[in-house]
């Protein structure tokens, strides 16, 4: 009888490791998935490195009120103001951040300065491969923090004008 | 009547209160630590009742009264925080912040804005208002005044320290009712003296500074108040500082801090003329001649070359280096120079850029104490007797005191000058005299009636110069200031007219930041500090040593000794003869020249070594000002790779191989024992170097440190023995000018180069300000500018 005990307890437990074999893995398979995350997922909650957001006619939100440096518990954000001109205009307020560093050998993601930004330009992006081997690397400095231009913007601004707006430029043929 | 009781007695908030009579109920609430809040009230200036945020409830008054108008009477009854009056609070704030924007985050004040403060304490959290604000854009009055209209809550305090305090009256309201607006005097912009007081004083962010804008913010900076560095004033500026890439940059200059000589005083010089000190033109490395040209030096390549030829010079010639001092290092420098002169270098030639005749002032008040007077007691004084000099222009705080004084205390103003300076606005009697006829006024108040001829002019007669004799000598307590135009034998009349009145003081006018210093210190070649002669030094041979006993040559005499070949090295510490005396920079081509400056001035370019050095903002020491009010300097700024003059003669004395142990008497006294006899292993010396550098002072246990130098300087020098407590909590002491050697012979008047420094120039440092210079640049784009009537 002890043997038809024991040909049970392991036919009761290879099934459940035959059954777990049929089944979709549930380990997240970072860094060899697939997409640009490689296989990592988040919640949308997650804090992770910065993003300086912009509006939508893509100038800067932050207007350097050095609130978020004010809240920051570890000291790691250094801001330099500067005066928007007519020339020269990077955010839609009086003036805007020249210089804006994170120190991300200090920053520990509390999220306060978030919390404290009167326009919402910091937020936690979903970033977290900031390990590095040289410390000097991880202060980021405001051109790493920045989102993206918006497409229509900048260098984009041609898909813009009216003269495309059938479709995309054609492509210039060299030479021609 | 006569019964009256002195003081009246009110009931607060079930609290009594007695004060005095006329006193007003805000002021009467604050005695007793009730704070009445209000933002168009402000001590010392007319009353407005603009408003309206004091409103208070006195019984058996129908309505809320303004508690800043309001004076107390005997048995009022008054309630300053019941439902009614906080309701009324919180209503006034509602309107004010009606079309204010609520553009915090951007806006200069944000963060010491009492509109800010008043509305987290007393204001309501929402807005019944739901129009759109009505924008202005923002206008620029001046190079260093902006003017964000929507953000002003009409409290008419920069109209009121402009006209009332400055006398200068640019700003104005115009229009009334809803539509008021704060203006300029001039279409779009100001012509003023620039000293910022409207913004100082703007409880809001609607005039702020054009040098601070948009920098940082309010609590991004370490605040430390200090002594400005450019006129004889001495006026206490906060200087706000924030750490940048070559050390500490000051980024903003005010004095929030109103605890100095100064009170709410500061002109344009103290508040942005601090921007000399990052100027793109600072020398930041050693320079060394070679093959003709300056070249960048290590420290030590510069130390060991100054070393090894001042020692040559000295061994072989003696006597033939020639040293300059400064008007604008402390007193510890200045008194360590003198010292390195007389010890180290075995020389008298010393002399610094004498801008008042403070000798033959200490010889004629010799033996007579409590005869100075103190910046303080020129805002008290029931008289003044001006003498030369323009207050207005070359200091500018004295002129605030006398002004005031005129205004608050019903001062009489007897001024004498020979062009019609503002003061005379205020004036009981202005006299105007030829140019250069001040010391006939002076031979003319001690007697001598023959004077007179030569100062009787359209406006005063004869007459009229007897009756102001006749007046000053029935006045008590009179403080004569004078001008350097009053020197040599005519200061001793002065001062024999002066002493005849009783509790008469005097102020001797000297023009840079620290030149009374220098004059205190010994940068003569014929004295020591505190003006004791060479010929007997008497007590220096013992504390220092052997020092040579004939006096050395004076500054305009170095150039000539040079060109003989006479005067072999020159040392000059923060000075620049060659532009401001008049130097022949050719006279130095066969000496060795050494100088310490920031920048590379006329005289820094013809020397053979060039030391870059630290400013009076970024070392801590002692200034004395020109009323000999001694003030505690605290170190705010930094800029890598320049050192203190003070580290500096230390390491040049080092170089030559003296002891420095000799010179400065570090490890000992009373300030320098903190720390090191309480035993370096239990940690008690490092922490106290926390402490001490956390509170803005600087470890001491080095020969580096000034103030190792303070206790040999309080026992030598007489009138500077004031309470170092007092003064190293930062408050300014009256030192007493006394003088050894009464009546010892009169000093060379034409020595004597004044400034002729205006509002807007400071001497060579002047020039390094971008503040100063837009300042000046835009006064000469526009049409010269007429009087503005005192109305």
């Amino acid at each position: 009888m002890a043997v038809l005990k024991n040909i049970a307890a392991i036919a009761k437990g290879m099934s459940i490791t035959f059954k777990e074999m049929f089944q979709p893995t549930i380990v997240e398979n970072y860094p060899d998935g697939p997409g640009p995350l490689r296989g990592a997922k988040f919640q949308e909650r997650y804090r992770g490195a910065h993003v300086l957001q912009r509006d939508e006619n893509g100038l800067e939100k932050c207007v350097a009120c050095f609130l978020c440096a004010a809240a920051c518990p570890s000291n790691c954000i250094y801001i330099e103001a500067a005066e928007n001109t007519a020339e020269h205009r990077v955010s839609a307020a009086e003036r805007y951040a020249k210089v804006y560093n994170i120190d991300y050998n200090r920053c520990i993601f509390c999220g306060y300065c978030v919390e404290a930004c009167p326009t919402d330009a910091i937020t936690h992006g979903h970033g977290f491969e900031i390990a590095s081997f040289n410390a000097s690397n991880l202060i980021y400095r405001k051109e790493q923090l920045l989102s993206a231009a918006p497409a229509h913007l900048g260098a984009n601004e041609v898909f813009n004008s009216a003269d495309v707006a059938g479709g995309a430029p054609a492509l210039p043929v060299p030479g021609s | 009547m006569a019964d009256a009781p002195k003081e009246i007695s009110l009931t607060v908030d079930g609290k009594k209160v007695t004060s005095p009579p006329g006193t007003l109920l805000i002021e009467a609430c604050k005695t007793v630590g009730i704070e009445v809040p209000s933002f168009c009230y402000y001590p010392n200036f007319s009353l407005q009742g603009a408003c309206r945020m004091c409103l208070v409830k006195i019984e058996k008054m129908p309505k809320l009264q303004t508690a800043c108008t309001t004076v107390i009477s005997e048995a009022m009854t008054v309630t300053t925080n019941n439902e009614e009056v906080r309701q009324a609070r919180k209503a006034m704030l509602e309107m004010l912040l009606g079309n204010h924007p609520l553009d915090c985050p951007v806006c200069d004040a944000g963060g010491e804005c009492e509109l800010q403060d008043m509305t987290f304490s007393y204001g309501a959290a929402e807005s019944k208002f739901m129009e759109a604000k009505n924008h202005k854009d923002e206008q620029q009055w001046s190079p260093v005044v902006y003017f964000d209209r929507p953000r002003c809550i009409l409290c008419y305090r920069c109209v009121r320290v402009c006209g009332e305090g400055m006398d200068v009256w640019a700003l104005g309201v115009q229009n009334r009712g809803v539509v008021s607006v704060i203006a300029p005097n001039k279409e779009d912009h100001l012509e003023c003296e620039e000293c910022g007081m409207c913004i100082d004083i703007c409880p809001v962010g609607a005039l702020t500074s054009g040098a601070y804008r948009y920098k940082t913010r309010p609590w991004e900076m370490k605040h430390v108040g200090t002594i400005c560095t450019h006129c004889g004033d001495g006026c206490k500026t906060t200087l706000g500082v924030r750490r940048a890439e070559s050390g500490l940059q000051i980024v903003r200059g005010d004095n929030r801090d109103k605890s100095g000589i100064n009170g709410d005083f500061l002109c344009i010089k103290g508040r942005y003329a601090f921007d000399f000190a990052d100027n793109p033109e600072r020398l930041k490395q050693p320079l060394v001649r070679k093959d003709g040209r300056l070249l960048p030096a290590t420290w030590e390549e510069a130390f060991e070359l100054i070393g090894k030829r001042f020692s040559e010079i000295r061994d072989k010639d003696g006597q033939s280096i020639g040293v300059v001092g400064s008007t604008r290092t402390t007193n510890e420098e200045n008194y360590l120079l003198s010292k390195f002169a007389r010890l180290v270098l075995k020389t008298n030639n010393i002399d610094h850029h004498r801008t008042a005749d403070f000798p033959a002032f200490a010889a004629a008040l010799a033996g007579k104490t409590d005869r100075t007077a103190s910046m303080r007691d020129v805002f008290n004084a029931p008289a003044i007797l001006l003498i030369g000099n323009n207050p207005t222009d070359q200091h500018p705080l004295l002129a605030w005191q006398i002004r005031n004084n005129v205004r608050l205390h019903r001062a009489r103003l007897y001024a004498i000058n020979c062009q019609p300076i503002k003061l005379r606005r205020q004036a009981t009697n202005f006299m105007e005299i030829p140019s250069g006829a001040e010391g006939k006024v002076a031979a003319f108040l001690a007697g001598d009636d023959t004077a007179a001829d030569a100062l009787t002019s359209a406006t005063a007669s004869r007459d009229g110069w007897r009756q102001l004799r006749e007046k000053l000598r029935t006045e008590q307590n009179l403080v004569i200031i004078f001008g350097s135009e009053i020197r040599g034998n005519d200061l001793p009349t002065l001062v024999k007219f002066g002493l005849a009145i009783p509790g008469a003081k005097f102020v001797c006018l000297g023009d840079y930041a620290n030149s009374r210093g220098a004059a205190d210190m010994g940068l003569y070649p014929d004295l020591l500090p505190g003006y004791h002669r060479v010929a007997d030094a008497g007590k220096f041979h013992e504390e220092w040593g052997k020092i040579p006993s004939a006096p050395g040559i004076a500054l305009p005499a170095m150039a000539d000794a040079a060109k003989t070949g006479k005067l072999k090295g020159l040392y000059v510490v923060g000075a620049n003869p060659v532009a401001r005396l008049g130097f022949d920079p050719f006279a130095f081509s066969k000496s060795f020249v050494v100088v310490q400056d920031m920048f590379l001035t006329e005289t820094a370019s013809i020397a053979d070594v060039v030391l870059p050095v630290a400013n009076a903002y970024e070392k801590s020491g002692t200034f004395t000002n020109t009323c000999g009010d001694l003030q505690l300097l605290k170190k705010a700024g930094e800029v890598s790779d320049t050192k203190p003059d003070f580290e500096i003669i230390v390491r040049i004395a080092d170089a030559m191989g003296f002891d420095v142990r000799k010179l400065v008497p570090f490890g000992t006294g009373t300030r320098a024992d903190m720390g090191q006899s309480r035993g370096a292993q239990s940690g008690e010396a490092d922490r106290h170097a926390v402490w001490l550098e956390a509170h803005g002072l600087e470890p001491k246990m080095s020969p580096f440190d000034p103030m190792a130098i303070l206790d040999e300087i309080q026992r030598l020098v007489p009138g500077y023995d004031v309470s170092q407590i007092n003064l190293l909590s930062g408050n300014d002491q009256h030192t007493n000018l006394m003088s050894q050697s009464a009546g010892s012979a009169a000093h060379d008047g034409s020595l004597i180069a004044p400034a002729n420094d205006d509002l807007f120039t400071s001497g060579t440092l002047g020039r390094y300000s971008r503040a100063l210079n837009s300042v000046i640049e835009n006064r000469h784009l526009q049409p010269a500018e007429t009087e503005v009537a005192a109305d």
